[in-house]
């Protein structure tokens, strides 16, 4: 056991980013980054896990004298937007109340940042320079290090700490020589080693002891001062040991989770890490009570999200072979589940051994989002047509292909075998096509073979290979108008967005929509709820749940649930002991639709009331067909007794009269269809 | 002619026949209530002893029919009539009418009523009365005439247009230019034959960012003529008067002593009984003040001046109409404090978009300094066929900082209004803007500083958002996980 410490924080936010480095440095021993508040959310429960929960943690946290806290990036930014209805600005400022000493971290995955679609430079600066994170870790599926560039500059400008990722993998052109030069590349860009933290980034865990000591110690060889990271998943079930030999072979941090959330799919157990590490003669900076009591405090709520967790458990040691990342097993069996092709994943994931041989890069997002479309839709295709014979047949010929035949074209029997090859891509998503046209960044180890280009483009594939481009997205992409873009985003809310909610739109605009019309109706509800309440709401007449809001106390009792009649349920709640009855439509709700005026052409009432007049005193009724003059008035509304015109927009022809007179309407329903003339 | 009043028939719905039954409860008089069909279950119909279903919702067939009004004063053994204000309280018709029945009336003689019911023999008589009258020309009928009296008089661009018979902005249009003139009188007309049976239109110079102040009067049979201070309503949105207060803050002393006894001389010369009041419009530039019109009724805003002054206006109106003496003189008036209106309209506060439906929820203010003057319940039914104020909320404090503060306390704390729009986060939003605090506001406040105003709403409170978390509770609680998640 180690000697109870005065304060276990060594490094803090404010710290410059030389001084957090040099503070690692001058660390005995290694240090910790605890992935519990991000990825070990992704890897095993579909980033699911609830501020409300993850910030029990937070005191712990801030005590433990962890080197940081992974709770930002990845995944967890759109699934938090997306299906938690979080906003990731709001968990960033809960957590900086909570634990103020510790080093927030994010990830990123440079032009793509917190989506999954190159954004164009000046919105990565926008968003970059907007976001309160103290470490930067940033990847590459390309290891396109030209792609980093304007993350790291702005990162670096603001004083925040810049870790650059290397996306590692175990294959036969990913050797030390060709890391080194990743590698080279990196410190290039960030002007030396003394303000970065290199990470290396094992996402689909397969790095055994003897490949990763052997990376290290040749990048120690050439950088002795790097101070290196060691990301590693656990999937292959043997990261114990090649965490400790990386460890020994140079890596200053490494990443943990809590022992009680630790699944298949995730980071190593922190409890566990710091004993088997102290055992073996390497002292671990962590504050094991702290460490102990956090490791407790998840047990409380872990068990909310076992209906999040991959369909597929237990660890996986093809990983070497098909490298599905972690963050990719609960998501990608989930879609399989649902789709209801589950059965089929042993194929899916021997075709992902295959491919992953042919076109090569790191299978982590959004490249694993392409192998997993790509892969499971060959697969699924051969079934439909072929039935599962089909299917294993396919993948006995790609077996062929790249095991017999080393992946020569030309040794495949001509018109059978390459024939059939050559329709392998012909249905692939577009995204897999944009990343043969080059519109991700360089491929690391070369484009694919001229065969692949046939089969995905057919006839066009020349002219498709002489349109790849060789730039990085970050030179090609034209800025984005981000006035314009502020303009939609505010037309689309019908008021000024917060600049928060702009940065969500740059990222996802669709699901930020849908977030900010959730929040406006439900408001701080994913905050507030505790997570059976948020996911089942309260089950019994009698039961309540009791939170805080803005400092207030309250407490929502369920009193009754009516039975549903014409797809209305009348639920009776009690808040704060007032009883209030709250209609709610279910699936089969009949909607009485008001039409509203959209287009131009659509002349909508201008206040709620009456429609006491079609058309005027002067040329009397207005009925369709009827030619009406700009500034004309075509109907009169009255309510509480105050007349309202509504007035011809321009010269044009009555098509449809969609009210009668006396209706009374709604503000904004529509009341003629107008062509202009 | 002495008589005592038995019971009194309130030909009124909502805030105003709310307050008169209140005075009514504390004379330990009877009141009956009557209402239209969409009224049956309305706050005002349970506030009085008996109620009398009077005819459908359109006023016309109910609260602005005459001969039921009196059937059913007849019929509840009602021998006196209030009107509150609005609908009949300016008609002399009915006026006229009530005394025909043998019914006492509370409120100012038929005739006077009629006199001051015509804005232009009104405005004649003010002028031949040497009170400063605005340039205007009267029995307009159509746009050429307006064009040419502009001509004649030098006027310029903008001008009203008003219903002769007219009152609380019902029939009145601002005319902007020329393009405006036709389809301005022809609303006004078309509003006036509506809202007063009859279309006399009347043009005046607009006073660009006047100041709107009243003068309130109280009469008896006796000729004893007392006024009770001055307020002023210059915070207005179409012509319709949303915030209120006594005294003005635009008067000293002396302005405030001249337009006083002004209004009052301008009374007694008219031989005016029960509650009214005389209306100027007051030019800061020139720190001119011209005559408007009088009310010969209660007014809405009549409950700051009481506050104020300490009477009770519907009860002097009572003991008048019983022919006895005002029970003080002039002397004895002295305001010792300030007092503001607000005017809880069932309305959006973004665009003034009525807003009716149920009131679903209703908490009220209370605490030092409020008074709440309200039409309505929690459950009930704001229907769309009559007036959409349906409170008064009042304030008073040592001084205007004070009446400010807690009007602020009374809007921003514990008013809840669920089910409809109102438009306290407008009120709200504009006593808290500096122009309002420095008391530096015009007619067109409202209109020239909307967009700021709206941008002044207050966020949600907990007390709202916590109503969005329910309805996550209930609907979770009902459909149970939802895919989405």
């Amino acid at each position: 056991m180690k000697k109870k410490r005065e304060s276990s924080v060594f490094v803090k936010p404010g710290m410059s980013a030389k001084e957090i480095v040099k503070a690692v440095h001058s660390l005995k021993g290694v240090c910790l980054t605890s992935t519990g508040m991000r990825d070990a959310g992704q890897s095993d429960f579909k980033n699911r896990h609830r501020i409300y929960d993850l910030k029990t943690l937070a005191p712990y946290y801030n005590k433990m004298g962890l080197f940081s806290a992974e709770c930002h990036g990845g995944a967890r930014w759109h699934v938090g937007v997306m299906n938690r209805r979080e906003c990731p600005f709001e968990e960033i400022r809960i957590l900086r109340e909570l634990m103020p000493d510790v080093l927030l971290q994010t990830l990123v995955r440079e032009t793509n940042l917190w989506g999954y679609r190159p954004y164009p430079k000046n919105v990565i600066e926008y968003a970059v320079s907007r976001v309160d994170i103290d470490v930067w870790r940033c990847f590459s599926f390309l290891n396109d290090v030209r792609n980093m560039r304007a993350v790291a500059e702005v990162v670096m400008r603001r004083g925040r700490l810049f870790e650059p990722s290397i996306s590692f993998t175990v294959a036969d052109w990913a050797t030390n020589d060709y890391y080194l030069s990743v590698v080279r590349d990196l410190v290039d860009l960030c002007g030396g080693t003394d303000e970065i933290i290199l990470c290396i980034k094992d996402m689909a865990g397969i790095g055994s002891a003897k490949r990763i000591s052997s990376l290290v110690d040749a990048i120690k060889q050439i950088y002795p001062d790097m101070v290196i990271q060691y990301h590693r998943h656990i999937t292959d079930g043997l990261a114990m040991p090649a965490v400790l030999a990386a460890v020994q072979a140079g890596v200053k941090i490494v990443d943990v989770e809590e022992d009680s959330m630790v699944r298949f799919y995730g980071e190593l157990p922190i409890l566990s890490v710091q004993a088997y590490f102290e055992e073996s003669g390497i002292p671990v900076h962590i504050n094991r009570t702290e460490a102990e009591a956090a490791v407790q405090k998840a047990r409380e709520w872990i068990g909310y999200y076992e209906w999040a967790e991959s369909p597929f458990k237990g660890y996986d040691h093809t990983v070497i072979r098909h490298k599905m990342p972690g963050g990719a097993f609960p998501s990608s069996f989930e879609q399989a589940q649902k789709g209801e092709f589950l059965h089929l994943m042993p194929l899916i994931l021997k075709m992902m051994s295959l491919y992953n041989r042919v076109v090569k890069y790191f299978d982590v997002t959004p490249g694993s989002q392409i192998t997993w479309v790509t892969c499971s839709g060959i697969i699924n295709r051969y079934v439909k047509e072929k039935g599962e014979t089909g299917a294993r047949h396919i993948i006995m010929l790609l077996t062929k292909f790249v095991e017999e035949k080393a992946q020569d074209f030309e040794a495949m029997e001509k018109d059978e075998e390459q024939e059939e090859l050559l329709q392998l891509f012909r249905n692939a998503p577009g995204d897999f096509k944009n990343l043969l046209l080059g519109n991700y960044g360089k491929l690391p180890a070369g484009w694919p073979p001229d065969w692949v280009y046939r089969s995905a483009f057919g006839d066009e594939w020349q002219a498709k290979i002489k349109s790849r481009k060789e730039l990085s997205p970050l030179d090609m992409l034209e800025n984005d108008d981000l006035v314009r873009l502020r303009n939609d985003l505010s037309e689309a809310i019908g008021r000024e967005p917060t600049e928060e909610e702009f940065i969500l739109y740059l990222m996802h605009p669709k699901d930020a929509l849908g977030m900010i019309e959730f929040r406006e109706k439900y408001g701080v509800a994913p905050l507030v709820l505790p997570t059976d309440i948020w996911r089942n709401g309260l089950k019994k007449p009698g039961d309540r749940v009791d939170f805080e809001l803005w400092g207030k106390p309250y407490t929502i009792e369920l009193i009754s649930l009516g039975a549903e009649h014409e797809g209305l349920i009348h639920a009776v709640m009690k808040v704060n002991n007032k009883a209030r009855v709250y209609t709610i439509e279910t699936p089969r709700a009949r909607k009485a639709e008001t039409i509203m005026a959209r287009g131009p052409n659509d002349i909508g009432a201008p206040i709620n009331g009456n429609i006491w007049r079609i058309g005027n005193p002067e040329r009397g009724i207005i009925k369709a067909g009827d030619i009406v003059h700009k500034g004309e008035e075509i109907a009169n509304m009255e309510a509480m007794k105050m007349e309202n015109a509504v007035i011809a927009p321009f010269n044009a022809q009555i098509k449809e009269v969609c009210v009668n007179l006396n209706d009374t309407v709604q503000e904004g329903q529509i009341l003629f269809v107008l062509e202009r003339l | 002619m002495n008589r005592e009043i038995q019971k009194i028939l309130i030909a009124n719905r909502g805030v105003p026949a709310v307050r008169v039954a209140h005075t009514c409860r504390d004379r330990r008089i009877p009141t009956t209530a009557v209402y239209s069909t969409p009224d049956r279950l309305a706050h005002h119909v349970f506030m009085s002893d008996t109620a009398v279903h009077i005819g459908e919702a359109p006023p016309a067939e109910s609260y602005l029919n005459i001969d039921k009004i009196i059937d059913a004063a007849h019929k509840s053994k009602s021998n006196a009539i209030h009107p509150g204000w609005g609908f009949l309280a300016e008609n002399h018709e009915f006026a006229q009418a009530v005394i025909d029945a043998g019914l006492i009336w509370i409120g100012p003689s038929p005739d006077v009523i009629r006199l001051m019911g015509d804005k232009i023999r009104a405005k004649m008589i003010a002028s031949r009365a040497n009170v400063p009258t605005i340039p205007g020309i009267s029995d307009v009928t159509d746009a050429e005439q307006i064009r040419e009296w502009m001509k004649d008089e030098n006027v310029v661009f903008p001008i009203m247009i008003k219903a002769a018979a007219g009152g609380g902005g019902k029939g009145m249009v601002k005319a902007e230019n020329n393009e405006q003139l036709a389809s301005g009188l022809m609303q006004a007309r078309s509003e006036a034959k509506k809202s007063f049976g009859d279309e006399a239109i009347l043009v005046e110079k607009y006073i660009e960012r006047g100041r709107h102040i009243e003068v309130q009067i109280i009469a008896d049979a006796h000729g004893n003529v007392i006024h009770l201070y001055e307020r002023e309503c210059t915070l207005q949105r179409r012509n319709q008067k949303i915030i209120e207060e006594a005294l003005s803050p635009t008067l000293d002393h002396d302005l405030r002593q001249e337009i006083c006894f002004i209004a009052t001389r301008l009374m007694r010369e008219i031989g005016y009984t029960s509650a009214g009041t005389v209306e100027f419009i007051f030019d800061l530039p020139t720190r001119k003040f011209y005559f408007l019109e009088v009310n010969t009724r209660l007014q809405v805003e009549h409950g700051i001046t009481e506050l104020i002054s300490g009477v009770d206006i519907v009860g002097l109106m009572i003991d008048v109409s019983m022919g006895k003496r005002l029970p003080f003189k002039q002397a004895d008036i002295h305001p010792n404090r300030w007092a503001l209106e607000v005017r809880l309209n069932a309305e959006d506060p973004r665009n003034f978009s009525p807003s009716f439906g149920t009131i679903t929820r209703l908490e009220m203010p209370h605490g030092p300094g409020v008074r709440i003057a309200s039409g309505v319940y929690e459950g009930a039914n704001i229907p769309p066929y009559y007036d959409s104020l349906f409170m008064l909320l009042m304030a008073t404090g040592a001084d205007r900082a004070d009446a400010i503060r807690v009007m602020d306390r009374a809007l921003s704390r514990n008013l809840r209004v669920e089910g409809v729009k109102t438009l306290a986060p407008l009120l709200l939003s504009i006593i808290r803007h500096p122009a309002f605090i420095a008391g530096e506001v015009s007619t067109r406040f409202i209109e020239e500083h909307m967009d700021e105003l709206i941008s002044l709403f207050r966020v949600a409170t907990s007390e709202d958002e916590v109503l969005k978390v329910a309805k996550y509770v209930a609907e979770i609680s009902a459909l149970g996980p939802q895919s989405w998640m």
